[in-house]
């Protein structure tokens, strides 16, 4: 993964930690680099949206599955917390890779999906990059997103959330195959900048379009 | 007091005239069936003796197929008539202990089985009269479970044909009754009618309590239990029938149709007061039947954690020095963990992406590196598949023994084409300065998939290597996919 200037030396992100297994919490707590303050952690979606709402941190690592609250998981912490998105990222995590999962929790809002098994370098760099505004897609959930909005371009006049644009496919795809932003950017010669904001147009559409068959493509394809 | 002769169960054969009483009964005799169907055809002028046997064994015997049903929960049965009871446990001591609790009347007539040693003598103690009510009121559970500890000195085969025998007799009485009226004697046919017909109503009505109770608790098959009621209603309306006919003393019609009127509201006003208590017992069935379903469940889980993963757990424990066993053993219980909870039987196995998994699993196995699979469209396989699949493995196991770290491996499969890439973060290479003489990169995917009408590019540069196999589809029809999508050129390639 690639490293980000952007987010400056000096700055610290703060994160909170929303995951049901303190084993797990506070593994990730010490494979977060130096360059983010943990300022809380949850284990319940209740807890969730308290500790949120009372630290305002800039990101929130939150476990899919959790328990507490009607059941609903991650889903229904950022739902709870949905006052604050717009100074509050979230990252989501998990060991499901259910694209059922995956995609509802990031229609609710989450800015990225990673797997629970990432690297502590590949996490913190997540971290910074959804601080930021960015997203993060892991390539499975680059998978998903071909897999549900199909591989055929949308025109390119049409700006239709239900198709991805060319330039996008090519992005999701590189990612599925398992580049970095930064080879991304190499290998379409464009900006690793240029690679966050399709990345980032991708994730809108993925939360935004009202095409029913991604809802209805995720719960049926419940094995990954 | 019966000889223990194995024959096959009394069941209603498939081979049948009528409703296959005959040719079943003929099995269980072992007698030729002509004969059978000739006596049957025979008794019936005898009064009409024959229809009534055989419309009872209509009745009461099961056919091959329910009595299949039955058998598969318990040990076979000598005789396996619908009386008997299909208990939950499949051990002779428990099926034992269900005959002997859902006895029926008839059967506590015989001395051996109303000794108070019978596990279920609360049951017959109580009175006929009590019947229906106790039939319902001895607890299940009790004298299940306390009959069960007791059936290891409870002496049961000497009545086991008991309610068979006592049935039969009763049949030949009816039937020498009759044949004495053809031969003019006077039998008092009004007093002897009603009785029988409420001592025969009594006991279906009873055994059916019995039964349907237990085929409550073990499975209720709606068949089963619609039969049941209907049984249960005819037995009840026999009784009625027969104690009008006896108290109004075979009186005018006039008479029994207005008795008959006040008895059913009668019972309809009993019925409205039993219904609730009804009702709480079959929801206890209900409640309990969930639990076993329940406690099932979990025993299947825990049994398949107990093979899988408390085996790699221990396994890691003891491999705890070396890291990259540990990781392999991890993957492998991840995914076969994942596979467990999330495969879908409905999902046909055998398409390309499986495939690619399963090699992909090979890899992570025998060289311990993670190897991330992600999969979009998948397709029918295909002998050029096979081939892609066979390429696949090759740069798989390439990349895990030469690159570093996670394998990456993208499949996507489209109308037009599959293509599969490889990619590693290892240190790379220089294909060019590979020897001719090396089998792996040049023969086994570059040469496999050009024979094969497809092609491999392969990358390299020091940020890793990647292998790219394309292979076109070989005609329209070649594969299943959702879309008609039109490959999109990459920009750079």
């Amino acid at each position: 993964m690639n490293t980000n200037p952007d987010s400056g030396a000096g700055r610290r992100v703060r994160v909170v930690i929303v995951d049901d297994h303190t084993i797990f919490r506070s593994g990730l707590k010490a494979d977060l680099d130096e360059r983010m303050d943990v300022v809380g952690e949850a284990g319940t979606v209740e807890q969730a949206i308290a500790v949120i709402a009372e630290s305002r941190p800039e990101v929130v690592l939150l476990d899919v599955h959790l328990p507490g609250g009607l059941g609903g998981g991650g889903r229904e912490v950022i739902a709870g917390s949905s006052a604050l998105l717009g100074t509050t990222s979230f990252l989501a995590l998990s060991v499901s890779d259910a694209a059922e999962d995956v995609v509802s929790v990031i229609r609710a809002g989450a800015r990225g999906y990673v797997t629970k098994t990432i690297s502590g370098k590949e996490i913190s760099d997540a971290v910074i990059r959804v601080a930021d505004g960015d997203a993060v897609f892991s390539p499975r959930l680059a998978g998903f997103v071909l897999d549900a909005f199909g591989t055929a371009p949308a025109d390119i006049a049409d700006d239709e959330l239900d198709k991805l644009s060319a330039r996008e496919l090519e992005v999701m795809r590189l990612i599925a195959r398992g580049y970095s932003y930064k080879e991304v950017a190499k290998e379409l010669f464009i900006s690793i900048k240029t690679v966050e904001t399709h990345v980032s147009a991708v994730l809108r559409k993925l939360q935004l379009s009202s095409r029913h068959e991604l809802t209805k493509w995720a719960a049926e394809r419940r094995l990954l | 007091m019966t000889t223990a002769v194995q024959r096959p169960a009394l069941v209603r054969s498939s081979d049948r005239m009528i409703a296959g009483v005959c040719s079943g009964l003929a099995d269980h005799l072992g007698w030729p069936v002509k004969f059978i169907r000739l006596g049957m055809i025979l008794a019936c002028f005898a009064g009409g003796a024959g229809v009534a046997f055989y419309a009872w064994l209509w009745t009461m015997v099961p056919t091959a197929d329910e009595s299949a049903k039955r058998n598969a929960r318990r040990p076979a049965s000598p005789i396996a008539p619908a009386v008997s009871l299909p208990p939950t446990a499949a051990t002779p001591a428990r099926a034992s202990t269900a005959y002997d609790a859902g006895l029926s009347p008839a059967v506590r007539g015989v001395p051996a089985a109303s000794g108070a040693s019978a596990p279920g003598g609360q049951a017959s103690g109580s009175t006929h009269g009590a019947g229906s009510a106790s039939g319902f009121g001895a607890t299940s559970a009790d004298d299940w479970w306390g009959g069960s500890a007791l059936a290891s000195w409870f002496s049961f085969r000497k009545i086991q044909y008991g309610k068979e025998i006592l049935l039969g007799a009763a049949l030949l009485l009816v039937a020498a009754i009759l044949i004495a009226r053809q031969f003019g004697v006077d039998v008092p046919l009004g007093t002897l009618i009603p009785a029988a017909a409420i001592l025969g109503g009594a006991a279906i009505a009873w055994m059916q309590l019995d039964e349907t109770r237990r085929a409550g608790l073990v499975d209720k098959t709606k068949a089963d239990q619609a039969g049941g009621w209907v049984r249960l209603a005819a037995g009840l309306a026999l009784v009625v029938a027969g104690v009008l006919v006896m108290v109004s003393g075979s009186g005018s019609w006039e008479q029994t149709w207005l008795a008959l009127l006040a008895s059913v509201a009668v019972l309809g006003g009993v019925a409205l007061v039993l219904l609730p208590w009804g009702l709480k017992f079959w929801k206890d069935l209900e409640t309990e039947r969930a639990g076993r379903v329940r406690e099932t469940e979990r025993a299947e889980i825990a049994a398949h954690l107990h093979d899988s993963v408390l085996q790699t757990l221990a396994l890691i424990q003891r491999r705890a020095g070396s890291e990259q066993d540990v990781v392999r053993l991890a993957r492998a219980q991840e995914r076969e963990l994942r596979a467990w909870l999330f495969s879908d039987a409905a999902r046909e196995s055998g398409l390309l992406a499986d495939r690619i998994k399963s090699v992909a699993a090979e890899v992570e196995d025998s060289h311990g590196h993670a190897v991330e699979v992600v999969t979009v469209g998948d397709t029918q396989m295909t002998d050029r598949h096979d081939a892609l699949v066979q390429a696949a493995r090759e740069a798989m196991f390439n990349a895990a023994r030469h690159g570093g770290g996670t394998v990456s491996v993208y499949l996507e499969s489209t109308a037009g084409s599959t293509e599969v890439f490889i990619k590693d973060r290892g240190p790379g290479f220089d294909l060019d300065a590979v020897p001719d003489d090396r089998l792996g990169v040049k023969e086994s995917i570059i040469g496999r998939m050009k024979r094969h009408g497809g092609s491999a590019v392969i990358t390299s540069s020091s940020d890793g290597t990647e292998v790219r196999l394309t292979l076109p589809s070989a005609t329209v029809d070649a594969g299943d996919q959702r879309n008609n999508d039109v490959r999109n050129g990459e920009a750079k390639q």
